[in-house]
């Protein structure tokens, strides 16, 4: 669904267009970014620029902050993890979105992925399910970023580490994700990659052009 | 004995000029030029209208660079200019100068007067910047002016500096009367406000076309045929550059790294070009540039972009050796560069250039650095203090907010935000000492390693240390493209490992010495001896 911004002069643009020119920072576009967030919260989409010129118009204009925009905004950008969204908007918070106890419960959740104590994860998100529900698809954004980071760091892994790690799913849905990401299944153990082609041990030797030294060695004739 | 009144009165100084009290003869000096203009100073400033009215470059160039601060330093050390009625007088009411000599008053009175410019006077000097960029920004055709590349570079960047020394100022409540925060907060609330700032400098980059100016070059085409009638002239084309460097600190200063990056998209940082000729610019750039990576946790690109500026500030180092104010400025934006490139190395250990790594250890940061790997989060904290930018809000505190000093608040975020990333990443340097010194090893060794009475569950708490390590060693790096923000994800550092259940396999990097550098040096030294040899002659 695209979204169209209504200009003062009857024309209207896109949502693109008007955050690549000075409109970004009129306020009066500021209700249709924030519905274009809770879009994104419904259809599962993401649009990290949008959302930050959201936050950026909060920064200008700490009157018209909408708190329950903050939590979606921040949320969304959980589920765009390994990427570093999550700092990038909250270096634009203001010390009363700061100060906000649920702001703060997100932190917590962002602090504890970063750290990936996946397994405490999904015990503070069950406690705080009420506050993701209307994100649609965010248990499996964050399973994604879990199986990148198990897909950079094994070779093979224990089948229940494995499910512990997604959040304690069943064989079944496990099965799934293995079938997504090409992994194998061996005994008790998964099979994720070869890792051992990819990272092996550099050695970085000196090389000298000739170009570097020509100069030089015309200086010696 | 004198009576006081002898002292105080106006005939006495005019008869018999200096005192020999250097505090009377100041005081003497003082009076007599808030009454009469020094005829080399006058002379100067009639000089300087001449030719910026005749557009002549070099001479502009050169009074500006030289003269100017020359007189400023004999005459208006710690004191302002002349003010704009005298000047006036003696170049003909000239309204274009008179703009211009105010921009260089009020710059100086930012730089020079002690304890700062008044509120008046920063009222004053935005309403100056103002008449500036109406008389190039709105007119119907060009302006016919031509100002040299390094003035118009400071013209862009004091601009910026003003409006965040004025942000600052207006956050300080603590030393101001009632009127003069009602004057700052009602009165006058749209003086400096970001918008203004961002309208600015927005309406440059368009008016120059310089973005598509840019993206015509990186394709190879001639600028000149995008540029319309504004770009295709100097003035209008280094305002427009400048200005999206202008926008780069704007946004830093609050916070918004992304866009940072964003607004220099169709600037490819890494390459030389035609634009890259005022070294205070590209310096400024790499800053900028390198600290909004080093928050988004983009290390590798963070590293790149410092070593390769702070190698070209050793290159030329000889041209800010000379004491003045932007050389002053360059040299603590190259201390502060350091700065950041150490705690970048000890996040993300990896090689760098030789020289860089030996001023590294020269100036002794291997300490500190050491601190900071061994987990001493003040350290950390220090460092960032001292080398990040001065954070601003866009905003002036709010009508009710109580009389308190909110300078700080915003630096304190973004520490705050910085030291989370830090205490996220504490544990790894300790792990990677361990992983350094095999190539395999069981985890169960490695919890003993860390704890000697580990159980199952220090196995599963290592697991999480170690996944750690793998996500945050594996950042967006930058490969090709004008986007900086645009990347993949690479591992860069080190050393690097992987898990196959529960064993793990360790990749280091080995280096092996490198001779090259040091057979140039002694051939080059070996070379020089022999010429000197051959010029004796006895």
């Amino acid at each position: 669904m695209s979204h169209m911004v209504k200009m003062e002069n009857g024309q209207s643009q896109t949502i693109q267009e008007m955050l690549g020119c000075i409109e970004r920072y009129n306020p009066d576009h500021l209700k249709t970014l924030e519905a274009y967030v809770e879009d994104q919260a419904k259809n599962n989409t993401y649009d990290l620029e949008a959302n930050l010129a959201v936050l950026k118009l909060y920064q200008f204009n700490p009157h018209m902050l909408n708190f329950d925009i903050t939590y979606t905004i921040l949320l969304k950008c959980l589920t765009n993890l390994p990427h570093t969204d999550f700092v990038m908007a909250k270096c634009l918070l203001l010390p009363q979105q700061m100060k906000d106890g649920t702001v703060q419960t997100i932190i917590d959740l962002a602090d504890i992925l970063e750290r990936t104590d996946f397994t405490l994860f999904w015990q503070r998100a069950e406690v705080n399910r009420s506050i993701f529900r209307h994100i649609s698809g965010f248990h499996d954004s964050i399973r994604k970023f879990v199986c990148h980071v198990v897909g950079i760091t094994f070779q093979t892994i224990r089948k229940d580490l494995l499910k512990e790690l997604l959040g304690g799913i069943e064989d079944s849905t496990l099965d799934q994700w293995i079938k997504k990401y090409g992994w194998k299944h061996q005994g008790n153990l998964i099979v994720i990659a070869v890792q051992d082609e990819k990272i092996k041990t550099k050695n970085i030797t000196e090389k000298i052009e000739f170009d570097n030294l020509g100069g030089l060695m015309a200086q010696c004739l | 004995m004198y009576s006081g009144e002898d002292y105080g009165s106006a005939d006495y100084y005019d008869d018999y000029g200096h005192t020999g009290d250097p505090q009377l003869d100041m005081e003497y000096e003082r009076n007599y030029y808030a009454t009469r203009m020094p005829d080399n100073v006058k002379f100067f400033l009639q000089n300087f209208c001449q030719a910026i009215k005749e557009g002549v470059l070099f001479d502009i160039q050169n009074m500006y660079e030289n003269t100017f601060p020359q007189i400023s330093d004999h005459h208006f050390d710690k004191s302002a200019w002349p003010d704009e009625q005298e000047v006036a007088a003696i170049v003909d009411n000239d309204k274009v100068f008179l703009i211009l000599y105010k921009e260089l008053y009020y710059r100086h009175i930012h730089a020079r007067i002690p304890g700062g410019p008044k509120l008046d006077q920063r009222i004053n000097s935005f309403f100056n910047y103002c008449d500036f960029f109406n008389l190039i920004i709105s007119s119907q055709n060009p302006v016919s002016l031509e100002l040299p590349d390094i003035w118009l570079w400071e013209l862009v960047d004091e601009f910026v500096y003003q409006f965040q020394n004025f942000a600052q100022y207006r956050a300080r409540l603590t030393d101001k009367t009632q009127e003069e925060i009602q004057q700052l907060c009602v009165n006058h609330s749209n003086v400096w406000s970001i918008l203004c700032i961002l309208n600015v400098l927005h309406s440059l980059v368009d008016i120059s076309n310089i973005k598509k100016q840019l993206e015509a070059i990186s394709q190879g085409n001639d600028p000149q045929t995008v540029a319309g009638e504004f770009g295709e002239l100097s003035f209008y084309k280094m305002l427009g550059y400048f200005s999206l460097v202008g926008l780069l600190r704007v946004h830093s200063l609050l916070g918004d790294y992304y866009q940072a990056i964003k607004v220099l998209e169709p600037i490819e940082i890494h390459k030389k070009s035609q634009y890259s000729h005022i070294p205070a610019c590209q310096i400024s750039t790499s800053y900028y540039v390198g600290f909004a990576y080093m928050m988004m946790r983009r290390y590798a690109d963070a590293i790149r972009t410092f070593s390769e500026i702070l190698l070209y500030i050793q290159r030329t180092k000889q041209l800010y050796s000379t004491r003045s104010y932007q050389n002053d400025q360059i040299n603590k934006q190259a201390e502060q560069m350091y700065h950041l490139l150490a705690i970048c190395l000890v996040l993300h250990p990896q090689c760098i250039d030789e020289s860089i790594q030996q001023v590294l250890r020269e100036k002794n940061y291997h300490d500190a650095m050491f601190k900071m790997q061994c987990g001493d989060l003040e350290v950390f904290k220090s460092f960032f203090i001292f080398a990040c930018p001065r954070f601003v809000t866009p905003c002036p505190p709010a009508a009710d907010a109580p009389m308190e000093d909110y300078v700080k608040d915003p630096m304190e975020h973004q520490l705050m935000v910085f030291m989370d990333e830090v205490r996220q990443q504490k544990d790894l340097p300790t792990t990677r000492s361990y992983l350094k010194l095999y190539t395999t090893l069981p985890l169960a060794k490695l919890a003993s390693f860390i704890d000697p009475n580990a159980s199952e569950d220090d196995v599963s708490k290592l697991l999480i240390r170690l996944l750690c390590f793998k996500h945050k060693m594996r950042n967006l790096v930058w490969t090709k493209g004008s986007s900086g923000l645009e990347g993949s994800f690479k591992s860069g550092s080190e050393l690097d490992f992987y898990i196959d259940d529960d064993m793990i396999h360790i990749a280091d990097t080995k280096i092996s010495h490198r001779y090259g550098d040091f057979f140039v040096r002694k051939i080059m030294k070996f070379n020089d001896l022999n010429r000197k040899l051959k010029n004796i002659h006895i």
